[in-house]
């Protein structure tokens, strides 16, 4: 099956966007080496890093709601799954913390097919579901003590290893990547967006019976997209958590988790692939740089002021206020 | 082609549908009639598989009854809403990929360019999005969507609805060219006797999710039943 529709002539509208985003992707990754270039402070790295963290959970956020119309609650529970799976097989069974780390994802992917049920379900009632669902995570790592260590945590388990002389575990080498995972995910998001099954997905999100009345299995593509949202998940909070070296079930399956992606892909522009990734970076850093030397205790009141205001005066987010700033030429408009 | 087999629909305690049969041959143009709430678009919905049903639905020799939605538009079934629902946010292009892909199993750009050229869409083809479409455009979008997938029957619900004379004319014409071109089988659901004695070789008329009638349009609408029901007289 062709699939030559998705990808755009070149001079098309759809072509000049495609070549605005890939140079507005080329420019912020150039932008995201620049802290390695001026040699950033340790400080610094350790909060892009985190920011970047946040940029994959909320991209692997974006992805299911964006494409399949489902509104997670419970990422918290793949982001968990992902960093303990790793960390116990690391650390229990000797593999490779590379290795580790996509099987982490791979077990996050698992624990969603749990949630499969939910896929019958729309709106609120899904949002619900997965919400009780990652609590339910949650209070197993907590109960399991003799494979989790219980509300203690995990305090030894390997970091990331030295590959090609390049430390990962020193914050440079880490921030090169979780860099390199979350531009990897951002491509295979574009790559299935720009896809029939993406355009499908898309509608799906808008009229499912439409979509299904033409012959789309929409509960086989929202299945498919639940399993690579956990996996991305998963895949970050491994990252997450043999960068930070420990774990515990407060903090691997936490609320924030759940929350912060959402906050990040709505103040960023859910609807783009570019949208969650700089909102997230955006968000973070204005909450540990700005927000928290103005109020150190009780700083995220001002992320839901600057997310209120976002959202009433620019819906789409950060990517529609660009869009709305910096419209399209009329000469693209007469060509479409 | 399509033979419907004593089809019941309940919802609840209310039956929608009661032991429904009649078969269309191929090629036919039917015209579906009935008062509002005769269950209509209930057969259509279960035809379309959108609702469960009672019987057999047997579709080119095959009992489809069990199939769910996607695969029936994939053995050949397509149909429009009464309200077009376009998916809304692409556009019509896009909407066409999307049926012809999914519901065709194939994507062959040629084809939908033919079909945007039939229904006199190809200069909204790459338009921002299907929402932004008057009624008209969107109404023949909806079946250009159904005639991606490449139906061998094509149910339309009240697809002349809302359209005044003119362009309802206009619409009759174009269906036919659609019967002729693609060899399609139609059914439609409309409430202008004009209309189905016009377009249709033969009507079957729903009342009370019951069939009381089925013949030409001329028989049908010479049965005093058939008339009472639409002056409503029948059950009062």
């Amino acid at each position: 099956m062709s699939h030559s529709a998705s990808h755009p002539a070149a001079g098309s509208p759809a072509g000049s966007s495609t070549a605005r985003g890939i140079a507005l992707g080329a420019g912020l990754l150039v932008l995201a080496l620049v802290p390695l270039m001026v040699g950033a402070s340790p400080y610094m790295l350790g909060l892009l890093i985190s920011a970047l963290i946040l940029a994959g959970l909320a991209l692997s956020w974006a992805l299911l709601g964006n494409l399949g119309g489902m509104v997670s609650f419970g990422h918290a529970a793949f982001f968990g799954v992902g960093a303990y799976a790793s960390a116990l097989l690391a650390a229990r069974l000797n593999v490779p913390v590379l290795l580790a780390i996509p099987i982490g994802g791979l077990f996050a992917t698992l624990s969603s097919l749990a949630m499969l049920p939910a896929l019958r379900l729309s709106g609120p009632y899904f949002a619900l579901a997965i919400l009780a669902y990652a609590q339910i995570f949650r209070i197993l790592a907590t109960e399991l003590d003799w494979l989790t260590g219980g509300a203690a945590g995990l305090q030894r388990f390997p970091s990331l290893p030295t590959v090609f002389g390049l430390d990962l575990s020193e914050r440079a080498g880490s921030y090169v990547l979780v860099l390199a995972c979350v531009v990897l995910f951002a491509l295979v998001y574009v790559v299935i967006r720009r896809s029939h099954v993406g355009t499908a997905l898309r509608a799906i999100a808008e009229s499912e019976d439409a979509t299904r009345v033409v012959g789309v299995n929409a509960t086989v593509l929202k299945t498919w997209m639940l399993l690579l949202s956990a996996f991305i998940a998963g895949v970050f909070g491994a990252l997450n958590a043999h960068i930070i070296g420990f774990l515990e079930p407060d903090y691997a399956f936490s609320g924030i988790w759940s929350v912060m992606p959402i906050i990040a892909a709505v103040f960023g522009g859910y609807r783009t692939v570019l949208g969650p990734i700089v909102g997230a970076v955006v968000i973070y850093l204005f909450d540990q740089v700005v927000a928290k030397s103005l109020i150190p205790v009780g700083h995220q009141i001002l992320l839901g002021i600057v997310l209120a205001v976002m959202v009433l005066v620019a819906p789409n987010g950060l990517s529609g206020l660009v869009a709305r700033l910096f419209p399209r030429s009329e000469k693209h408009h007469a060509e479409a | 082609m399509l033979k419907l087999d004593a089809v019941t629909v309940r919802f609840g305690g209310l039956t929608a549908l009661s032991d429904v049969s009649f078969e269309i041959p191929q090629g036919e143009i039917l015209g579906l009639v009935g008062p509002n709430g005769a269950g209509k678009t209930t057969l259509f919905n279960s035809i379309s598989g959108l609702v469960k049903a009672r019987g057999q639905i047997t579709f080119d020799g095959k009992n489809v009854i069990r199939l769910p939605l996607h695969r029936r538009a994939r053995v050949g079934i397509g149909r429009t809403f009464q309200i077009p629902q376009p998916m809304h946010h692409l556009s019509v292009r896009e909407n066409l990929a999307v049926a012809q892909v999914f519901g065709a199993g194939r994507y062959d750009p040629k084809r939908i360019d033919e079909i945007l050229t039939v229904m006199e869409l190809s200069h909204k083809a790459d338009a921002d999005a299907a929402s932004a479409l008057a009624l008209q455009e969107l109404k023949r979008l909806e079946i250009a969507k159904a005639l991606a997938t490449e139906p061998k029957l094509l149910l339309l619900d009240e697809v002349l609805a809302g359209l005044e004379s003119n362009a309802k004319r206009t619409f009759m014409l174009k269906l036919r060219e659609l019967h002729r071109l693609f060899g399609l089988t139609i059914v439609i659901v409309e409430h202008d006797i004009e209309t189905i004695s016009e377009l249709c070789t033969r009507a079957v008329v729903l009342n009370f999710g019951q069939l009381i009638a089925d013949g030409t349009p001329a028989e049908v609408f010479a049965n005093p039943a058939v008339m009472e029901s639409y002056t409503g007289t029948a059950h009062a």
